[in-house]
């Protein structure tokens, strides 16, 4: 085949990008800096969201009751698997159970495990103990994954809990725990939290009073000590409990029902699912703004920049452009190949930076999370898919605008003059 | 090819450089973090190894890139290739299998070094790939 019949717009552009390296590699490497900071800051609010509603998903309620002003605490304990202590009187379960349009209470006790001792192979664990008796949003996950009912001293785990290494149970205040499944990962707080019946806590306090390097605090209320000390009697029934977990019945109003649960008891405040994380959610709002209006600015001096390199190409070619078209190609084809060199620098470019972007923040995910104390959470394939795309798309559209003006400029004058320029 | 050689020879030698550099502000021992023995010996992690290990990994990366950027002839652009994608698995190797890092998370080299290592050994690689395919592709200058 004749090498001049198959001089097409995509050609004559590849030619162009590998003619001048240097100018091509400049706007490559600006193009996909822009979509990887781009892609990699939208990741991280996705993430950011989605593990926050895989979290509420996970916690299954409706509403969560916690003593009045331990709002923060409970947050930080779900969401960060901080270690908490908040109590409150039993009875006031069998109080929101009574309440029109409660469906199911359950109660919750928040535990955590010792800190730097012996007894514990992980330290300061969150620990939730939930009542198989009324539990709805353990037991359901239970069932579904064909674990049933819980035994004394088994317990199940978030994502990221597992056996030490080189041991077959997990010892908590001296007791020896049977891990039996984990949950789906979530990248909040429950990842890295130990969820155990009532009846297997009960048995690891007992433990705890000749195996730990302290007792389990949680039912401290309830020991008698004699005056040396040491402990003679111990009542495992907890008085107390550090939440109540509380699903509305259907059709049933969850903000109407919060609302009363806290009129029939001010020592309650009485947490509603999506308000759940809210401080949480502020923060990520702002984060959000934020970001949104550095990559604005970002994105609105590439452009300019990557306008202004085309320009300054489109000058240097104003001789080879004047030819093409004295040889019969149409303003249209000059113009499209100008256009077809930014387009195949900008899809390439934002593929390579999205692809980096996106294994880099994968790499780092602990980091981040740790650093900016946000939870984060893969999002499903679906979504990156979308996002991909939505990447691609939005720096050809950039590119190619910013190419547009150039390349009509320089295809608009008369062949001659441009030559004789 | 000449310009290929000449951005992708600049790339090797900042990812050498990145190799060379990060470990050594991200072991523990660079926040001060030792172990003490039962005999009261004060013995660095064996992250600190890895960091090491990266450092010496780097001296021979750095030279494949300054000689990506004086070579001019096929043959050596692939024999240089491959250079820099086996010392690239080297570097994603040391940290995950050959040496390791500390065990317990939220270390700082479990949480950035290693993350770090791997990610510039994958971008090493794949610099060497497109210098490889580069050198495949393209006529020999006469």
């Amino acid at each position: 085949m004749d090498e001049r019949a198959k001089l097409n717009v995509f050609t004559l552009a590849i030619k162009n990008i590998s003619g001048n390296s240097f100018r091509s590699f400049i706007i490559f490497l600006c193009v996909m800096g822009m979509a990887g900071f781009f892609f990699a800051t939208t990741l991280i609010i996705w993430g950011a969201e989605y593990s926050l509603n895989s979290g509420l998903e996970r916690l299954g309620a409706d509403i969560i009751v916690v003593p009045a002003g331990a709002e923060t605490k409970v947050e930080s304990a779900l969401l960060m698997a901080k270690p908490t202590q908040m109590w409150m009187a039993r009875d006031k379960l069998d109080k929101i159970g009574k309440i029109p349009g409660v469906a199911a209470a359950s109660p919750q006790y928040y535990l955590s495990s010792l800190y730097g001792a012996p007894c514990c192979s992980v330290w300061e664990m969150f620990i939730v103990v939930f009542d198989p008796a009324t539990d709805f949003t353990i037991r359901p996950w239970l069932e579904s994954e064909g674990i049933g009912k819980l035994a004394k001293n088994e317990v199940i785990g978030g994502s990221a809990i597992v056996i030490p290494s080189g041991e077959k149970f997990i010892k908590l205040y001296g007791h020896n725990l049977s891990l039996k499944g984990n949950l789906k990962e979530t990248g909040i707080g429950i990842d890295q939290t130990l969820f155990m019946s009532l009846e297997t806590a009960e048995a690891m306090a007992e433990t705890s009073l000749t195996q730990a390097m302290s007792p389990l605090q949680w039912n401290t209320c309830c020991i008698v000590l004699n005056s040396a000390g040491e402990v003679i009697s111990q009542d495992v029934n907890p008085a107390l409990i550090s939440a109540v977990l509380v699903k509305v019945q259907s059709g049933a109003d969850v903000r109407m029902v919060a609302q009363q649960i806290m009129l029939n008891d001010s020592e309650v405040t009485a947490i509603t699912s999506p308000n759940l994380f809210g401080t949480f959610h502020k923060q990520l709002t702002g984060l959000l703004w934020g970001f949104l209006a550095i990559l604005s600015m970002c994105w609105m001096l590439s452009a300019a920049l990557i306008g202004l390199i085309f320009s300054m190409a489109a000058n240097e070619r104003r001789r080879e452009i004047s030819v093409l078209r004295a040889m019969g190609a149409t303003r249209q084809f000059a113009s499209f190949t100008l256009l077809m060199e930014a387009g195949l620098l900008a899809v390439t470019a934002s593929l390579l930076g999205i692809l980096l972007a996106a294994f880099g923040t994968y790499l780092f995910r602990d980091f981040l999370t740790a650093t900016l104390k946000i939870p984060f959470l893969f999002p499903s394939p679906a979504s990156f898919l979308s996002l991909l795309i939505g990447g691609i798309l939005l720096t050809l559209l950039i590119v190619t605008l910013a190419a547009l003006i150039p390349a009509l400029r320089i295809t608009g004058q008369e062949p001659a003059i441009a030559m004789r320029e | 090819m000449k310009g290929v050689a000449l951005v992708t020879g600049i790339i090797i030698i900042v990812l050498a450089v990145s190799i060379a550099a990060i470990p050594q502000f991200t072991t523990c021992g660079s926040q001060g973090k030792m172990l003490t023995t039962s005999t009261g010996t004060v013995i660095p992690m064996k992250c600190t190894w890895t960091g090491q290990a990266e450092l010496a990994l780097s001296l021979p990366l750095f030279a494949v890139g300054v000689l990506l950027l004086i070579s001019r002839r096929k043959e050596s652009l692939r024999n240089l290739s491959f250079m820099g994608m086996i010392l690239g698995a080297l570097v994603i190797l040391l940290p995950t299998n050959l040496i390791g890092v500390c065990a317990a998370p939220g270390m700082i080299c479990i949480s950035v070094m290693m993350p770090a290592m791997i990610f510039f050994g994958t971008l090493t690689i794949l610099t060497s790939i497109v210098v490889l395919i580069i050198s495949v592709w393209t006529k020999e200058p006469s």
